[in-house]
């Protein structure tokens, strides 16, 4: 049976995110893992492609702790799911990433159907779905709306600056959605439950056929910082203050700065 | 002298383009590709481009499906850096392009810097919560960059260069249909003050309350996302994010908007932030400048009456 893999990204939460004041760094300690919000999006992609067209569908996943990922995943309609958790990997960048998931694809067999979504809400960068697509040699369908698949038959809309584009192509292919393709479930008990019984591999850096190596980063790191142009973060209704003192502060900010 | 590369969605954004390219590198020589016909091309000489490529759109296919002929050339002719238009195909093509070239692509970058052979940028990472500044010494890097990311270059027509047309290889995605966006009568760019409505309103009819607040304050009315694209109770022309409106206005309101990545990258550049919301602990207050812990329908009416004063 052909496969439909989902890539997606096991992120911190960015809602328990503190800056530091002085040094403008930021502490992740209290954020917890999820799976990407925009992935979400495209797992049920996938379980909507699956329903269509009798596909077994895959999840895929790489870097750090992403092995604790696989039941959230697979709650989320999943059949199994395949990661590559390995400390090489904490520092992977955007080269390193799709060609790993390059690899994890070739490894799993049979895929004919990616499911990227549009961005990872960490980084925003954009870019996995048609890295995977070029170096897999397959079409690229990104900011897609609308999915329709008859066999290996698909017929896409995309939404881009100047309006729709209506794609018509064959598998295999590489398609990056956008999340109006479809609202996630927010998964059941049931679905929860289900989820442990379904089988979570492991993969090893040998299996993409790749070197941990070819997976260094071609770019550093230098700082991760808040903006120096950092906003006031006033509170204007601490406790004590009303709604009506606040508003009425706020007003009178805005008028001394100008704007109102 | 290095040679830099611009690809760009359309000739404005190839100003912008030249300008990136030109803070790089005073002396680089521009290769300019550029979306439309040879017309447009020539655009982007007059801007400071040593020669410019048209890439029409093709009729049946998929502009990005120039990414390879792109990469063949680039490695042949070993420019430095690609800067490509942060459009939705451009960011496809540019990333297309970096998988091919093995090269690493900063998305929506900004504070472009080159020391000796040393590159280094920001990007925005958690929702705009912090920039994340990156280096390189990459033999060829590949940068998207917005539409107001720099001062356009000014046109001059007596530049002259070599003018022709990229040659397409069609791939197996075919284009059946092109449907043109709609404009709507909204003009939020040129706004100077803007509400935003979040998923903090329930239903429909509820967004008259931020309309009342917007005309008070004499701002217009913008939307995230999901109001647009979801549930469809605003055009597609109001939202704001990195996929939609971007907004340099005075003031920005939102209320009820949790502040996601992609929201708040439209409004990075307001110079006053305001956000309203019931949740202390969501990313748009840490975003703001002033923000106030409840819910929009205590808040509305009592900033309402304060601004009638």
């Amino acid at each position: 049976m052909k496969k439909i893999a989902v890539c997606y990204k096991w992120v911190l939460s960015d809602t328990d995110i503190r800056v530091d004041e002085k040094t403008r760094s930021l502490n992740m300690e209290k954020c917890k893992y999820q799976v990407n919000e925009y992935d979400r999006n495209g797992l049920e992609c996938g379980v909507q492609i699956k329903k269509a067209s009798g596909r077994e569908l895959v999840g895929i996943t790489l870097g750090k702790d992403t092995a604790s990922s696989a039941k959230d995943a697979l709650s989320r309609g999943l059949d199994s799911v395949f990661y590559l958790d390995d400390a090489a990997l904490a520092d992977i960048d955007k080269i390193g990433a799709a060609k790993a998931l390059a690899g994890m694809i070739k490894k799993v067999g049979d895929v004919d159907v990616v499911i990227c979504s549009e961005a990872s809400s960490d980084d925003f960068a954009q870019q996995t779905g048609p890295r995977i697509a070029a170096l897999l040699g397959w079409p690229s369908v990104s900011y897609a709306t609308k999915v329709e698949v008859n066999g290996d038959s698909f017929t896409l809309e995309r939404k881009l600056d100047d309006g729709i584009e209506c794609v018509s192509v064959a598998a295999p292919l590489v398609i990056t959605i956008s999340p109006e393709v479809g609202e996630a479930p927010i998964p059941g008990v049931k679905d929860i439950l289900g989820a442990k019984k379904k089988p979570a591999n492991a993969l090893a850096i040998g299996d993409t056929g790749l070197s941990a190596d070819a997976l260094k980063p071609a770019s550093a790191i230098v700082s991760v910082l808040a903006p120096e142009t950092s906003r006031k973060r006033q509170r204007m209704n601490p406790d004590g203050v009303s709604l009506d003192q606040a508003a009425a502060a706020l007003v009178k900010e805005l008028s001394q700065a100008g704007i109102l | 002298m290095r040679d830099i590369w611009i690809v760009a969605e359309n000739p404005a954004w190839a100003a912008t383009l030249v300008s990136a390219a030109k803070s790089l590198d005073a002396d680089c020589a521009i290769t300019a590709f550029v979306k439309g016909d040879e017309a447009a091309a020539k655009d982007a000489v007059t801007y400071g481009a040593a020669s410019a490529f048209a890439l029409p759109l093709p009729a049946a296919g998929l502009w990005e499906d120039y990414a390879p002929t792109l990469a063949e050339k680039a490695k042949t002719d070993k420019p430095a850096f690609i800067l490509v238009s942060a459009s939705r195909r451009g960011r496809d093509l540019a990333a297309r392009t970096a998988a091919l070239l093995e090269a690493p692509c900063f998305s929506d970058a900004a504070q472009l810097a080159l020391s000796g052979n040393a590159f280094s940028c920001g990007t925005s990472v958690f929702g705009g919560t912090a920039v994340r500044t990156s280096s390189t010494s990459a033999p060829v890097v590949i940068v998207t960059l917005g539409a107001k990311s720099y001062e356009p270059a000014a046109a001059d027509a007596s530049r002259s260069g070599a003018v022709a047309t990229l040659p397409y290889s069609a791939g197996a995605a075919k284009v059946t249909e092109r449907k043109p966006r709609v404009k709507q009568s909204v003009n939020l760019p040129e706004a100077a003050k803007v509400v935003g409505v979040g998923r903090g309103f329930s239903e429909e009819k509820d967004i008259a309350a931020a309309r009342e607040l917007a005309a008070a304050i004499g701002a217009e009315v913008g939307c995230s996302r999901p109001i647009a694209e979801f549930f469809k109770w605003m055009p597609e022309e109001c939202y704001i994010g990195i996929s939609g409106q971007i907004l340099k206005p005075q003031l920005y309101v939102a209320v009820g908007i949790s502040g996601q990545a992609q929201h708040t990258f439209g409004v990075r550049d307001a110079k006053v932030i305001v956000s309203i919301n019931k949740d202390e602990e969501c990313l748009m207050h840490q975003n703001a400048d002033y923000y106030i812990v409840g819910t929009w329908q205590d808040a509305i009416p009592a900033i309402v009456k304060a601004a009638k004063g």
